[in-house]
């Protein structure tokens, strides 16, 4: 008669076990990808009508890979996987070292490992997003400056994107590529080619002639207030007043010009500026389009198990592969 | 044009296999299986010649993926006859001749434009060429299996249903290493050299785990119940269902990282 702790360790090694999670985990995952996930509430009423996406929302099918019974589900087959494997290795160490076949050990093992990489990396994966203009430096979150020494843009014949290439340089290092495909691994960080955009800057005089440049979202303090440089307008009438403010600028059809916000002794203004125009106290000069790299810095102490898991999975169909093929073609 | 010779020659080559079903005489059929080789011949060529087009290895749309299927197939198909792995049925090579004709159907339809465009930069990566390549020939083995698990399931016989399951176990078994490596640890890695993320659940991943799930459960099934239950096969033809889904129905009805795929 078998104890209840050798029942309980025959039942989570079993391999009936482990096709009924199989089964469970293949349900959800089909749930989680016929119904879109992580939508608002709404979407869901709008999609599938009242009654459906109550249901959808109280078992959790609008988040299945995070919800409660996913995640037991999964955590049972880890455990079912866990002593399965301990199982089958002390039973394959025990033959003839000729007689062994280790190839489903190394597999289960590596996706245990992937598995555990896979957690420590939701975890505790960060992503900073770097929006760096050539020439410009930014501040990696380690405290350490990445600069911009060069940024390329080659596009097809027919307008499709061919290839970006970041050139930087991070403290005091030679200068590094990062492409899209290729990124950088420096500092305990992985830094992507996210993506790129164009973006206009202002030049704005003050009143002693030197050339201030604002970035989009950018604000200038000025001895009165403020100026920020809100967007580029594309319309071709003058933007709408703010309550109490007047608009400065000529309202000749025109488009591309940048917005400003106002602020002087307390009162702000919303300008479209046209070159030459007075922007509170200094002189809209022009603008410039400039190239903007989008880097994204990641951080995941998930990584070296992942990769590990990765190759101890390869390696394990692999031998299995091996140790079987000889016998089973027909 | 090439495609369309292939495919010609495919159609031929079915012809035949029909034609020798019907012969009262059994003489082995020495004609289909070259038929077929010089079809997955000229798809490969036609692979290679996009390839130099493009400077890139021609993997990267949904017309050069179901090229390179069918091409997988036809050869695969002559090595069933090659190697004798059909010479007991000759369903097998038939099934994977039709299943051929239908990935050059829809290629030449417009829901696979031919039209030969360079990749854009996320597409120009060695690990996409592995994932996709190691992922469809994974599938090639599955579709193979596929038409096996369909004659397990409607013979009587039982040494027919024994000689059946070994062909269906042993495509899966080929084919199921080939798919996780292709489909999930190359796409992984590509995945994070392109997007800094291993797995995003986007839905083309999310099926392609059903898939390799579906045939872990066979393989851990078939451990169990070996040749005694109809649920054994009836898996691998779900499973291949499931892929073909992953493949084509997850381009069409959703959207996600691979809507360009």
């Amino acid at each position: 008669m078998k104890s209840y702790l050798d029942r309980l360790y025959d039942a989570l090694r079993s391999v009936k076990l482990a096709i009924v999670l199989l089964v469970v985990l293949v349900l959800f995952a089909v749930a989680g990808g016929v119904i879109p996930q992580g939508k608002p509430v709404d979407f869901y009423t709008t999609q599938f009508g009242g009654s459906i996406s109550n249901l959808i929302v109280l078992l959790g099918l609008n988040h299945v890979f995070s919800s409660l019974a996913f995640l037991i589900a999964a955590a049972l087959f880890a455990v079912n996987l866990t002593v399965c494997t301990f199982h089958r290795l002390t039973l394959e160490i025990g033959k003839p070292w000729e007689k062994r076949r280790h190839g489903p050990d190394i597999l289960h093992v590596g996706i245990l490992i992937l598995l555990f990489g896979g957690i420590l990396t939701a975890r505790t994966r960060t992503e900073t997003i770097l929006e760096v203009q050539k020439g410009q430096a930014a501040a990696l979150p380690d405290g350490s400056t990445l600069v911009l020494t060069d940024f390329d843009f080659e596009t097809y014949p027919d307008g499709r994107p061919k290839n970006w290439v970041s050139t930087v340089t991070i403290g005091t290092q030679t200068q590094r590529q990062i492409k899209v495909n290729s990124p950088l691994r420096e500092h305990g960080y992985s830094i992507y080619q996210k993506y790129w955009k164009n973006e206009t800057n202002v030049i704005l005089l003050d009143p002693t002639g030197m050339e201030i440049t604002l970035r989009q979202g950018m604000r200038q303090p000025t001895m009165d207030g403020f100026v920020f440089f809100m967007a580029v307008s594309t319309d071709y009438s003058s933007p709408a007043q703010s309550p109490g403010s007047t608009s400065i600028g000529s309202n000749s059809l025109s488009e591309n010009n940048p917005v400003f916000l106002v602020e002087d002794h307390n009162k702000r203004l919303v300008i479209k500026a046209y070159e030459g125009d007075k922007v509170g106290p200094f002189i809209y000069k022009g603008r410039v389009e400039n190239s903007i790299s989008g880097l994204a810095v990641v951080s995941d102490k998930g990584y070296p198990y992942v990769v590990a898991g990765f190759v101890l999975v390869a390696l394990g169909v692999f031998l299995t592969y091996v140790q079987k093929l000889k016998g089973l073609v027909p | 044009m090439i495609a369309t010779s292939a495919f010609v020659l495919l159609v031929v080559s079915l012809i035949v296999q029909i034609v020798h079903f019907f012969r009262t005489k059994k003489a082995p059929d020495t004609v289909s299986p070259w038929l077929s080789l010089v079809a997955g011949a000229l798809l490969l060529i036609e692979i290679i010649r996009r390839s130099v087009a493009i400077q890139f290895i021609a993997l990267t749309g949904l017309f050069e993926s179901l090229v390179f299927l069918a091409c997988l197939l036809s050869l695969l198909t002559f090595a069933m006859h090659f190697f004798r792995w059909s010479a007991e049925n000759r369903i097998l090579p038939f099934g994977a001749t039709i299943i051929a004709i239908i990935f050059l159907a829809l290629a030449s339809s417009p829901i696979a434009p031919s039209e030969v465009k360079p990749p854009v930069p996320a597409l120009q990566s060695g690990w996409l060429i592995l994932h996709v390549s190691f992922t469809f020939v994974g599938e090639a083995f599955f579709a193979v299996g596929f038409v096996s698990a369909i004659l397990q399931l409607l013979t009587k016989d039982k040494d027919k249903s024994k000689s059946y399951d070994r062909t269906t176990y042993t495509s899966i078994a080929v084919g199921y290493p080939i798919f996780t490596a292709g489909a999930l640890i190359f796409g992984a890695i590509w995945a994070e050299k392109a997007w800094g993320l291993w797995w995003s659940w986007d839905p083309k991943e999310t099926w392609a785990l059903i898939t390799w799930l579906t045939y872990t459960a066979y393989l851990h099934l078939r451990l169990v119940r070996k040749n005694t239950s109809k649920l054994v096969p009836a898996l691998v033809i779900i499973g291949f269902f499931v892929a073909m889904f992953t493949f084509l129905g997850v381009n069409f009805l959703m959207t996600g990282l691979h809507s360009y795929a």
